[in-house]
C-alpha cells in the first residue's frame, strides 16, 4: 500500500478521493474546515480535522516517515503554499502535487518545492478546446470512456530483471498477446519528454523506464502480472 | 370582386419564382447587411453624391458643360431607382395581403378591398415619411427644374453618406435617450431668447440704437450673444440693455455647459451600448463563430487556446475586471448579462455560430444560457462547464453537447501523475506535454484508392503512426480497439483514430488525397 496524503477536501480533493478509493492505496484526509471533514466522513472516507500549520501536525499524519505522496488541494492558495513548502522541508523526496487557482502561482508553488502544479480551469479549458478543435475525436474519446470495462492509459514502471528489461522497441509481442498499445516510453533523464512508439527506431527499454500503454483495465492488470510488476 | 383580384395577384406574386428572386436581389443590394454585394452598391452611392455635390459647387462660378449634366442624370436615375427599389422591399404588402386574406378566412369574413389598400398605403406612407426616406427624397426632388430654387437642398446628399455609417445611427440613439433634457434645454433658451429680447427691444427698439430696427433685429442679437458668438454688430447702448446683456451672456453661459454636460454623459452612459452594437456588427460579418460565456480563470485559458488556434471568438462577461482583461488582450468581448434573453438573441441566434461554450462558476447561470440556446436552436454545440458533479446530469439532461466538469478532470491528471489507472479522457493530459504529438482522425472517403488495403500498407508503420482504434463505416457505435494492422482490410467511410506526430498524421493525409487526384 503506497501512503497518499490529501490534504483538503475541495471538490477536486473531493474526485480525488472517489478515483483512489479502490486502489492500492491508503489514503489520508486532511483538512482544516470541520465542516468539509464532516462532508468527506459522510461520503464515505475517512478524514481529520488539522491546519497542518504546525510541523508536529504533518509529522502525526505521517509526512517524513512512510507517506509517499501529498496532494495539496485545499481551497486556500497560500495555505496550499505554507503546506507544500512545510512538506518539502521534511521530506525531500516526498511527490508532492500542488493545485492552483492563478497563473501567477505556479512559479511561487513549484519554488516552494511542488514537484507539479495543475489547475482546474486550465485543464478545463483546454479540454474544452479539444473538443472545438477536433471534435470528432473528442466524441471517440467520451465513446472509450463510456465502455464498461474503461480503456485506460497507464504509466507503467519496468522492473529490473523483467521479461522486457533489454528488450527492443520493433520486437515486442507481448503487448499484441495482450491486446494494450504501447504508445512510447517517459524518459527519466528529462521530466515531461515523451519518445513516441515507433517500429522505425531501435530504442532499447531498460529497467526502470516507463512505458505508456494502453487498454483495458483487466488487460493492463494482466500485462502487469506477466512482466513482473508487483 | 377587386378584393379578390388583388388577392390572387398576391398569391401568384408569392409563387413566383422570378419574382422572388428580384426581390431577394434588390434586398441583397439595399438592405442585407450579410451580403456580398452591399459595400460595392454602397461605395457607388457614395461616390456619386460625393462627385454631384462637387460639381454643384463647381456650378456656382463656373458654366457646367454637357458632360457634367450628363454624370448628374445618371446619378440622379441612380438615387431614383434606389429610392425605388427600398420603397418595394420596405414592407412585404403581398405576405401581408395572404395573411390577411388568411385570417379572413378563418374568420368567414370576405376580404374588403378598402381595408386591403388602406393597411398597405398606411405602411407604404410610414416609410415614405422614415427619416432614410425623407434624406433620399431631399436629394432627389432640386433636380426637378420647377424647384431648381431649392438646389441648395442638393447639399442634404451628403447627408445620405451618413445613411452608411452606423455608428452615427448609434450616436442618435444615444441623443435621443436624453429627449427630456434636451426638450427642457430648447425650452430653456426660447425663453431666455424670448425676454432677452422683448427687454432689448423694450429699452433700444424706440430709435436708441440704431442698428435695432425691427424685433427680429433684436432676436437676432440674443441669439448671437447667448450662443457666446458675439459679432458686435448690434452692442447695446443704454444702461437697460447692458444689463439685460450681462443676464443673457451669464444664461447663455449657463445652457451651454449644460448642453455639453448632458452630451458627454449620455455618451458615456451609453458607451457600453456603442460597443455593444459595434461588436454585434462585427459578429454579423464572421462565419463559424464562438462565443465564450464567463471570462474567468477558464475562459482566458481557453480564449488563448482559441487565439492560438486561429478561432474567431467572442467572449461576454459581466464583471467590470474580467471585461477590462479581455480588452487588454484585444479580444472581441462583451460586457453584458448572459442571464438575460436579449443578450443571447443578439450574440448567438442572429449570428453565425458553431459553437458555445459556458464557463462561468454560476451553475444556475450556465444552465439558464444552455437551455435558452437549446430550446431555440438545438443545432448549436454547447460545452458547458459544471462546478458540481450532481449538475453534470443535469446538463446532459438539459441536451449539452459535452460537459466539463473541471474538478474531476484534474483529479484524473493528479492521479495520471503518481502511475495508476487513468480514465481515457487523460490521454489529452499526457499528450499535452509533449506538443507535437496528437490524437487525430483519419477518414478514409470511397473514393481513396486506400480501400481494400490493410493499415500497415498505407504507410502508417513507416511514419511512425499508431493506430488506436477504428471505426467502422464512421459509425460510432462499430468501433474496433487496437486493429490487427496486418489483416485489417479498409472500407469506405471507415475513420482511423491515431496517435502520432503531427507533421507525420499531416503527411499521411496528404499523401490519401495525393492518391485520390
Amino acid at each position: 500500500m503506497i501512503k497518499v496524503v490529501l490534504f483538503g477536501y475541495s471538490k477536486t480533493g473531493r474526485e480525488l478521493a472517489k478515483l483512489l478509493k479502490d486502489d492500492e492505496y491508503e489514503l489520508i484526509i486532511i483538512d482544516e474546515n470541520p465542516h468539509q471533514v464532516a462532508e468527506a466522513n459522510s461520503d464515505g472516507f475517512f478524514a481529520r480535522h488539522s491546519t497542518f500549520k504546525d510541523d508536529t501536525l504533518l509529522f502525526e499524519s505521517g509526512i517524513g516517515e512512510d507517506v509517499e505522496i501529498l496532494f495539496c488541494v485545499s481551497n486556500d492558495d497560500s495555505l496550499n503554499l505554507f503546506v507544500t513548502l512545510s512538506a518539502r522541508y521534511i521530506d525531500k523526496d516526498l511527490k508532492i502535487l500542488t493545485l492552483i487557482y492563478k497563473k501567477e502561482d505556479e512559479k511561487k508553488m513549484l519554488l516552494a518545492g511542488a514537484n507539479r502544479t495543475i489547475s482546474p480551469y486550465d485543464v478545463g479549458a483546454i479540454k474544452a478546446f479539444r473538443i472545438i478543435d477536433k471534435p470528432k475525436v473528442s466524441k471517440i474519446l467520451n465513446l472509450f470512456a463510456l465502455q464498461s470495462n474503461k480503456l485506460s492509459i497507464s504509466e507503467i514502471t519496468i522492473p529490473k530483471d523483467s521479461i522486457l528489461d533489454g528488450s527492443h522497441f520493433n520486437n515486442i509481442p507481448i503487448f499484441k498477446e495482450n491486446n494494450i498499445i504501447f504508445l512510447g516510453i517517459l524518459n527519466k533523464d528529462i521530466e515531461g519528454n515523451f519518445i513516441l512508439f515507433s517500429k522505425e527506431t531501435d530504442y532499447k527499454i531498460d529497467g526502470g523506464d516507463t512505458i505508456v500503454t494502453l487498454g483495458s483495465k483487466t488487460n493492463i492488470k494482466k500485462f502487469k502480472q506477466e512482466i513482473g510488476v508487483k | 370582386m377587386f378584393a379578390k383580384l388583388i388577392v390572387s395577384f398576391a398569391y401568384f406574386l408569392d409563387s413566383s419564382k422570378s419574382y422572388k428572386r428580384a426581390e431577394d436581389f434588390a434586398y441583397d443590394l439595399l438592405e442585407n447587411p450579410k451580403s456580398k454585394i452591399k459595400p460595392y452598391f454602397d461605395s457607388l452611392i457614395i461616390f456619386l453624391v460625393l462627385s454631384t455635390v462637387s460639381i454643384l459647387i463647381y456650378d456656382i462660378s463656373h458654366r457646367i458643360t454637357y458632360h457634367f449634366e450628363m454624370i448628374e442624370n445618371v446619378a440622379v436615375s441612380i438615387f431614383i431607382l434606389e429610392w425605388i427599389g427600398r420603397f418595394w422591399i420596405s414592407d412585404n404588402s403581398k405576405a401581408r395581403i395572404i395573411r390577411y386574406h388568411e385570417k379572413m378566412i378563418e374568420l368567414g369574413l370576405k376580404p374588403s378591398a378598402g381595408n386591403i389598400m388602406r393597411t398597405i398605403f398606411l405602411q407604404k406612407l410610414k416609410y415614405v415619411f422614415s427619416p432614410m426616406s425623407i434624406i433620399d427624397l431631399l436629394a432627389i426632388l432640386p433636380t426637378y427644374r420647377p424647384l431648381r430654387i431649392l438646389r441648395f437642398f442638393l447639399i442634404f446628399r451628403l447627408l445620405k453618406v451618413f445613411r452608411y455609417t452606423k455608428s452615427l445611427n448609434s450616436f442618435f440613439k444615444v441623443l435621443s435617450d436624453k429627449k427630456f433634457e434636451f426638450n427642457f434645454l430648447f425650452f430653456l433658451g426660447v425663453f431666455t431668447i424670448f425676454i432677452s429680447s422683448t427687454v432689448m427691444y423694450v429699452f433700444e427698439g424706440t430709435g436708441n440704437n440704431p442698428n435695432i430696427n425691427s424685433f427680429l433685429d433684436a432676436v437676432y442679437w440674443a441669439i448671437i450673444t447667448i450662443t457666446t458668438v458675439g459679432y458686435g454688430d448690434i452692442v447695446p447702448v443704454t444702461l437697460g440693455g447692458k444689463a439685460v446683456t450681462l443676464v443673457l451672456v451669464s444664461g447663455g453661459f449657463l445652457i451651454l455647459v449644460l448642453a455639453t454636460s448632458i452630451v458627454t454623459n449620455a455618451l458615456s452612459e451609453k458607451i457600453e451600448i456603442v460597443h455593444e452594437n459595434k461588436i454585434l456588427a462585427q459578429a454579423n460579418k464572421i462565419s463559424h463563430l464562438i462565443i465564450v460565456f464567463g471570462f474567468g480563470r477558464m475562459g482566458q485559458t481557453l480564449a488563448s487556446e482559441l487565439e492560438k488556434g486561429y478561432k474567431k471568438f467572442i467572449v461576454v462577461d459581466k464583471e467590470e475586471a474580467n471585461i477590462i482583461k479581455a480588452k487588454e488582450l484585444g479580444y472581441l468581448y462583451m460586457k453584458a448579462d448572459a442571464s438575460q434573453y436579449s443578450v443571447i438573441e443578439n450574440l448567438v441566434f442572429n449570428n453565425d455560430v458553431e459553437r458555445v461554450v459556458i464557463t462561468t462558476e454560476n451553475d444556475a447561470l450556465n444552465l439558464s444560457i444552455l437551455l435558452t440556446i437549446k430550446a431555440e436552436n438545438s443545432n448549436i454545440e454547447v460545452i458547458v462547464r459544471s462546478n458540481s458533479d450532481e449538475n453534470v446530469k443535469k446538463f446532459k439532461i438539459a441536451n449539452a453537447d459535452y460537459v466539463i466538469f473541471p474538478y474531476e478532470s484534474v483529479a484524473e491528471m493528479a492521479v495520471e501523475y503518481i502511475g495508476n489507472f487513468v480514465n481515457f479522457d487523460a490521454i489529452d493530459s499526457i499528450l499535452l506535454r509533449n506538443s507535437s504529438i496528437t490524437l487525430d482522425e483519419i477518414n478514409i472517403l470511397d473514393t481513396n484508392s486506400m480501400i481494400g488495403k490493410s493499415i500497415s500498407q498505407i504507410g502508417m508503420e513507416e511514419l511512425s503512426i499508431i493506430t488506436i482504434a477504428v471505426l467502422k463505416n464512421g459509425k460510432m457505435k462499430n468501433f474496433i480497439f487496437n486493429p490487427d494492422c496486418e489483416n485489417y482490410i479498409l472500407e469506405v467511410n471507415d475513420s482511423l483514430v491515431v496517435i502520432g506526430e503531427e507533421d507525420n498524421i499531416k503527411t499521411i493525409k496528404k499523401n490519401i488525397t495525393r492518391q485520390l487526384a
